[in-house]
């Protein structure tokens, strides 16, 4: 028998390690002026500017005007001075910290100070001589023509006006056989609109029921997606201007399989003008299928967000130990308008505190991964700490509303988060104990129950998770909970169905796998586990009904057409199941029940 | 008969340059236009905007809204500061946008001292010649990169409305958000 309950956790986001502009020149030994000569465009500002800005402040980019040349630069020469002063430009949140990370983009005091100085100055242009090579930008696609392009199959419009917009596209991915992924590159449609763009990886067909037609997309700022097996998210892959793409880690390309869909979730900006954003998504595959299997732990506390009006610090905190050793790829901190100081810790076991994100000025407009420059290995028993504050008075500008109300965690833009992604990579683990990655999400589930028993997903979560590992007696309760927190969720009813058919009781398993199907009445797995539950309480003909229904859902299931032939076998009625056990076969050679079942039912109908 | 024809030129240069200089831009025809003069009475409102300011650009639906409002009691000129912007640029640029206002450029700033104005985008409101209020349209944005949901003061609509009444406008300017004008040349 199949049971067929598992849906792990649900929240995929994220980034592959979005890489930050194109390093064209080296940070220039140019700009280091002595203090009495005079700043020069050439001498000095050109090398900051070719660094840090030009990479966005070209053609096509997300820049509003171009920096690339002497002209340009002095036509925004005050604004640049004041924006690099107050660190609002180049864009980068996050505090200097000893566990630096890759392509950073936070300009020295040295280099604020000479813009500062040049415009002082009267913003000379200086030798032509003293100019360095200007940065060579690659055109089109960053790696190279990629193996396969999706491109959204409908554009959408975004009004001239109004606050920001969310919306998602969704991306079917036209493979028959699974494909690993060694690169993606995200190209949000016109950049300059497009604020910061996330695949999430929809291995389930979930999103895509979302969609008024296919291919239509769907409004919203945060979404989930359920799966089916245990297959944690595992990448980030992430868009914000300025991104290059980058090549995922030797070893760990990302596994696509024929139906997964593609789910880029898009945070837009009117311009003033109606504006038509049509993302594409180019795709690099490598025969060389993963080896090593990071995955994404997420700390939150989004049940603690519960802020009063004019409230300027309020607290959200979460601490979680990690049950083994893993290395941080990645990080990504996440909170909507209200979120004023975010940080995150480690506490090693030997009580050495490592700093691992601190933005002090939180600013949704600017979220982003950040890959660290190595990889930081944090040892089993160090304590991952969340710690962000809030702002919803109304000197926050950013406050959603004015006045202030009361906030509490959701998904819509005014609602507030508060969740920390890590991708991490376990280490130095013994294969014997099992897949790391489910000792991790089985520790976060119970610390998730821990912090907030009233967490269905991570009651649901630890149960699946119980139920893969076939311990039944642990994997029970969990369900049952899920289900006293969620009475009609299909999958909760159906997962505890299961597993107390599983168990051996059938007669117990019934009534949630009805309760499962009165929720979602084209519900395959339910309808799957009812047939086999009535089967063993000899109600064969109930049985052969469930079956029957399961295969209108997916008519090309061979495990059902068996369990169809057999039940109708049990009746007696032989050419009938025959008939199923030889279709069953048709759709797979090898299903195991409907080979045997075949030989005795064509014995039984030669005997009569 | 070449020769005199350019002098001519010369001299026309000269005319537009100087001559014609006090309190005019030059409507997208090339003409000079004195935005000041033809009121018939009604509040006068210059909104100063750059085609590479972002700000200037999402600002475009509520210049439109305001203008439109405030029609019955004000004339609305969109002001041009960048002297690098042709007649076909801003045609181009008025037409993205949807604006239906009358557009001017002020290559020599002319308007922008008269209004006193630093920033796109920004406003200079006038009645009979007088200037009543220069500053920000309103407080939708608080720095460059940090904007609030929806304005919460209006600025140049309360100045307009006490401008057209002949009360006293409260002169506590505070400047827009966008970029600096002083960057052009």
């Amino acid at each position: 028998m199949s049971v067929r309950a598992y849906r792990p956790l649900g929240i995929a986001v994220l980034l592959v390690g979005g890489a930050i502009g194109v390093r064209a020149t080296k940070p220039a030994q140019h700009s280091q002026a002595p203090a009495s000569s005079q700043v020069t465009y050439n001498r000095n500002i050109a090398p900051i500017v070719y660094r840090s800005c030009a990479m966005c402040h070209r053609p096509g980019e997300a820049g509003p005007f171009n920096l690339l040349s002497y002209s340009d630069v002095k036509k925004h020469a005050r604004q640049i001075a004041e924006v690099t002063q107050s660190r609002a430009m180049p864009p980068w949140l996050p505090a200097p910290q000893e566990a630096t990370f890759a392509d950073e983009l936070r300009l020295s005091e040295q280099e604020i100070k000479l813009i500062q100085k040049w415009v002082e100055e009267g913003e000379a242009e200086g030798a032509a001589s003293d100019l360095p090579r200007a940065p060579q930008f690659v055109e089109g696609w960053q790696l190279g023509q990629p193996d396969m392009i999706l491109r959204a199959a409908k554009p959408f419009t975004l009004p001239a006006q109004g606050t920001d917009t969310y919306w998602n596209f969704v991306f079917r991915v036209p493979i028959n056989d699974t494909q690993w992924v060694r690169a993606v590159e995200i190209r949000p449609g016109d950049k300059r609109y497009v604020h910061h763009a996330n695949i999430m990886v929809d291995r389930a067909g979930a999103a895509r029921k979302r969609e008024a037609e296919p291919g239509a997309g769907f409004g919203g700022m945060e979404i989930r997606i359920e799966s089916q097996v245990f297959d944690p998210d595992s990448h980030l892959l992430f868009w914000k201007p300025g991104t290059v793409p980058s090549v995922e880690p030797e070893g760990m390309a990302l596994r696509l399989d024929r139906g997964t869909d593609l789910i880029l979730n898009t945070h837009m900006q009117p311009s003033g003008k109606p504006e038509v954003i049509q993302p594409s998504i180019g795709l690099y595959f490598t025969p060389r299928s993963a080896t090593k299997f990071p995955m994404l732990l997420q700390l939150e506390n989004d049940a603690r967000l519960d802020i009063p009006p004019g409230d300027k610090n309020f607290l959200v905190t979460d601490d979680f130990t990690l049950p083994v050793d893993v290395d941080l790829m990645a990080i990504y901190p996440h909170a909507h308008y209200l979120g004023k100081d975010l940080q995150a810790y480690a506490t090693l076991p030997d009580g050495k505190k490592a700093m691992l994100i601190h933005i002090p000025q939180w600013n949704l407009n600017w979220q982003a991964v950040y890959r660290y420059a190595k990889p930081l290995r944090l040892p089993q028993g160090t304590t991952i700490s969340m710690r962000y504050t809030y702002d919803n008075s109304a000197e926050n500008p950013m406050n959603p509303n004015h006045p202030p109300v009361q906030v509490v965690g959701g998904n819509r833009s005014s609602d507030e988060m508060c969740h920390l992604w890590l991708q991490v990579l376990p280490v130095n683990f013994d294969r014997a104990q099992g897949d790391p990655r489910m000792v991790l999400q089985e520790a976060l589930a119970r610390h998730n129950i821990e912090k907030n028993p009233g967490d269905f997903e991570a009651h649901y979560n630890l149960a699946a998770m119980l139920q893969a590992r076939n311990d039944l007696e642990a994997a029970i309760p969990e369900y049952e909970a899920a289900v006293r927190l969620r009475s009609d969720d299909a999958a909760a009813n159906n997962g505890l169905g299961a597993a107390l058919l599983a168990a051996g009781h059938a007669d117990q398993a019934a009534p949630y796998l009805q309760e499962a199907l009165k929720a979602r009445p084209d519900y395959f797995d339910a309808h799957y586990n009812l047939g086999f539950a009535l089967a063993q309480q000899n109600d064969y003909q109930g049985a052969a009904e469930q079956f029957e229904s399961a295969l209108q859902v997916q008519p090309k299931d061979a495990n059902a057409e068996a369990n169809l032939g057999a039940a109708l076998a049990e009746m007696g009625k032989f050419p009938e199941a025959k008939a199923h056990f030889e279709r069953a076969l048709q759709i797979d050679p090898n299903q195991p029940i409907a080979r045997d079942n075949l030989d005795a039912v064509n014995k039984a109908i030669q005997e009569q | 008969m070449r020769v005199f024809r350019l002098l001519a030129g010369v001299v026309l240069l000269v005319a537009l340059g100087r001559g014609w200089a006090q309190q005019t831009g030059f409507d997208l025809d090339g003409r000079a236009v004195d935005p000041l003069a033809a009121s018939s009475g009604k509040v006068i409102v210059l909104i100063f905007v750059r085609r590479d300011c972002p700000v200037s650009g999402r600002y475009a639906p509520a210049i439109q809204r305001i203008s439109k409002e405030y029609a019955d009691r004000a004339v609305f000129w969109l002001v041009y500061p960048d002297k690098n912007d042709s007649p076909e640029a801003i045609r181009a640029h008025l037409v993205e946008f949807g604006y239906h206002l009358p557009a001017l450029r002020d290559p020599a700033h002319e308007l922008v001292k008269l209004g006193h104005v630093q920033i796109t985008p920004e406003v200079a409101v006038f009645r009979n010649r007088q200037l009543t209020y220069d500053g920000r349209i309103d407080d939708w944005y608080v720095t460059l990169s940090r904007a609030r949901p929806a304005p919460t003061t209006h600025e140049l609509e309360d100045a307009i409305r006490a401008v057209a009444e002949g009360k006293a406008v409260a002169r506590n300017e505070v400047r827009g958000v966008g970029c600096y004008i002083s960057d052009l040349e």
